[in-house]
């Protein structure tokens, strides 16, 4: 397997001075290509700020990024935006839809980025909003949908342009209990189609659909175990369940 | 290129979600553009009516005249032998003598204006013949009673143009009949303010000045209006001093601006004169309305970028590069103008067309056709698009330059 990305001494601190906060403290890890990784931490853990990070949104305070072997930190502003574009698609934890636009419209953002031409970029997205079952709301406004069909769209707009990562935010953050099952199936689903999974959660029931599970604390990284593929999701929920204990009492 | 009609496109969408706000924004353009277009086609409309009326005066024309009421200073025809003999440069010379009267046909009863001229006549008149000749220097001199009449005075008289060696039978307010037998139809001018065919003004004759010795009694010798027709290519401001000074040793009176003179040229350029003063303060105001418009355009999409910040974060996060951006929010404001500047010129045309016909109607004598051309049009709408270029430019830099993790923190 090849390395995908591969972090060292990464650290954001936000306000430096007087205020700071570090979230992000000496973060160093490496994730494969068409790995399962899940990221899990309390509120406020730097979840989110990693995610940034990663997806090349935001800028370290200090620290390397190399992606595919590429030094982020030596990119354009205009090479981030392709590597964006072409690399990952994004769940966001707040959706990020563009009100004004339907929901096939937003789908099909990162596929106008792409160049893809106006009647491929629709059949794309139709199969992506299909894939989540949104294909009856594909002309509704983000305004008229439930939350939980609003994280179904950001998540057929991360998977329309079939991204070879993909980055979720909380996806499930929204959605019952059903709901949250069916969006999981669908990041196995991409995982076993040899993509990058990189699932951020605080729910640890969740982050067992992953085979690799982080967990950070305060913006450091308090451990890393890999479950490999023999597990079943109970088995790997309850010794993730365990792991949260341990950390508990340190 | 091809993301080029996804700009477009979204540009226009959100122009749409905000009809009124654009709407507003257009409206300093829609001034400026729209007063351009009124002014250049009610100009255009006005220039055709002036140069009707001065194709009866030729280029190269020069009116000399004197301000003596004693008659010692008038010119006589020696003078004006003198004058073609001396003065280089000279084509022709002219004098009209007019007369009143009255003919009857069998449509009527017609008050005539008699224009008794030289037989270089032909030299001066401008409009050129629909039918027959002009009359020559043998009849001239002989005092052949014939004539020449106006397109629209034949209709008049005779329902017809076809008028030639027909006579019409003059009785003078004052002097003996004569009957005329027409020989040339003069065509008439086009967008003529005065043109004839109104039907109270009267019927217009051209004749050898000689035929009014018949009526008067007398010969025709002296005259305090000549007509001077420069050669092509001639220096008419020399001529014209060659021939005051001529007239003035003849006459004994030099310095004493007894003869005046007035040339097409001079008419020409101060009608220009006042034209481009007219002109330049009209560009002047929508010019200023231009740039207030412009103004206003760049103030609007600073508020749009701002409220679509974070709109402006997803687009980057997805993909969008800076140019991308950039292009989005210029095409906005370009097409914002442009549909500006369209009304504009469908308010600047209406407008003129209405002004026009208010004009014919409160004076039919004045009415003229306001008129643009397609290459002011076009020219227009480029421009006005290229005012939302110019003033986008600054926000559009700012919407592009945002950082998406800045952009999609604001709300
Ligand atoms: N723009 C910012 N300015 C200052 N502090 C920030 C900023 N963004 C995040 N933080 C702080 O950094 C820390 C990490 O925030 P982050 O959003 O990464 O947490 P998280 O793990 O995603 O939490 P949650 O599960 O609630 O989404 C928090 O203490 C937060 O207050
Ligand atoms: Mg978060």
């Amino acid at each position: 397997m090849e390395t995908l990305i591969e972090v060292k001494n990464l650290m954001k601190i936000y306000n430096p001075g007087e205020n700071e906060v570090r979230a992000l403290n000496d973060v160093s890890l490496t994730i494969m290509r068409g790995e399962f990784v899940a990221i899990i931490g309390q509120s406020g853990s730097g979840k989110s700020t990693f995610m940034n990070m990663l997806g090349c949104l935001d800028i370290p305070t200090s620290g390397s990024y190399f992606l595919n072997g590429k030094d982020v930190a030596g990119l354009s502003d205009d090479e981030l935006s392709d590597i964006r574009n072409k690399e990952i698609g994004f769940i966001f934890q707040g959706f990020n839809l563009i009100p004004n636009l339907t929901a096939l419209e937003n789908v099909e953002l990162p596929l106008i980025y792409r160049n893809v031409p106006a009647a491929k970029r629709h059949e794309l997205s139709v199969a992506s909003l299909t894939r989540v079952g949104l294909e009856h709301r594909m002309d509704h406004k983000p305004s008229e949908m439930s939350g939980g069909q609003q994280q179904r769209v950001a998540i057929a707009r991360a998977l329309a342009a079939a991204p070879p990562v993909i980055l979720a935010d909380e996806p499930t953050g929204n959605l019952d209990s059903a709901s949250s099952k069916e969006i999981m199936q669908i990041l196995r689903e991409l995982y076993e189609e040899g993509r990058t999974v990189i699932l951020i959660t605080h729910d640890n029931k969740i982050a067992a659909s992953a085979k690799r599970v982080i967990r950070v604390i305060d913006g450091k990284i308090v451990s890393d175990t890999n479950y490999g593929d023999g597990k079943s999701i109970e088995e790997i929920a309850k010794q993730i369940e365990e792991e949260g204990d341990k950390q508990a009492y340190v | 290129m091809s993301q080029f009609f996804e700009y477009l496109k979204m540009a226009v969408s959100n122009i749409k979600a905000n009809k009124v706000r654009s709407f507003l924004t257009m409206l300093g353009i829609i001034i400026g553009i729209g007063s351009v277009i009124l002014i250049m086609s009610l100009g255009n409309g006005i220039q055709g009516v002036i140069s009707g009326e001065l194709e009866g005066i030729a280029s190269g024309q020069i009116v000399l005249y004197t301000y003596d009421s004693t008659g010692t200073y008038y010119i006589t025809n020696d003078d004006i032998d003198a004058i073609v003999e001396e003065v280089d440069g000279i084509m022709a010379v002219n004098v009209y003598q007019g007369f009143e009267g009255s003919t009857v046909t069998r449509k009527g009863e017609f008050s005539v204006n008699g224009s008794g001229q030289m037989a270089s006549y032909q030299y001066f008149s401008n409009t050129g013949l629909l039918k027959g000749r002009y009359f020559n220097e043998k009849e001239y001199l002989a005092g052949t009673p014939v004539c020449l009449i106006g397109e629209a005075d034949a209709i008049r008289l005779f329902g017809s143009t076809d008028v030639i060696g027909m006579t019409i039978d003059m009785t003078p307010n004052w002097g003996n009949s004569v009957s005329f037998t027409i020989v040339g139809v003069e065509k008439e001018p086009e967008n003529s303010m005065f043109g004839g065919g109104y039907d109270n003004t009267p019927v217009s004759l051209y004749f050898p000045m000689t035929v009014l010795t018949q009526i008067y009694g007398w010969e025709m010798d002296d005259y305090y209006q000549i007509y001077l027709m420069a050669e092509k290519d001639a220096d008419t401001a020399s001529i014209t001093t060659q021939v005051v000074s001529l007239l003035e040793r003849r006459h004994q009176c030099f310095g004493e601006n007894i003869y005046q003179y007035e040339s097409f040229n001079d008419i020409m350029s101060n009608i220009n004169t006042v034209l481009n003063a007219v002109t330049m303060v009209i560009s002047l105001v929508a010019a200023i309305s231009l740039i207030v418009g412009g103004i206003g355009v760049m103030n609007i999409m600073l508020v749009s970028v701002t409220e679509r910040t974070r709109e402006i974060g997803i687009r980057k996060a997805l993909g969008a590069k800076t140019g991308s951006i950039m292009m989005q929010f210029l095409s906005e404001s370009a097409i914002i103008t442009m549909i500006g500047g369209l009304i504009g010129i469908l308010f600047g045309i209406g407008g003129a067309s209405l002004a026009a016909k208010i004009i014919s109607m409160v004076s039919p004598e004045m009415a003229f056709t306001p008129s643009v051309d397609i290459i002011t049009v076009l020219a227009t709408t480029m421009f006005s698009s290229a005012i939302g270029l110019f003033f986008g430019i600054y926000p559009a830099k700012k919407a592009a330059k945002l950082s998406p993790i800045e952009a999609l923190r604001r709300n």
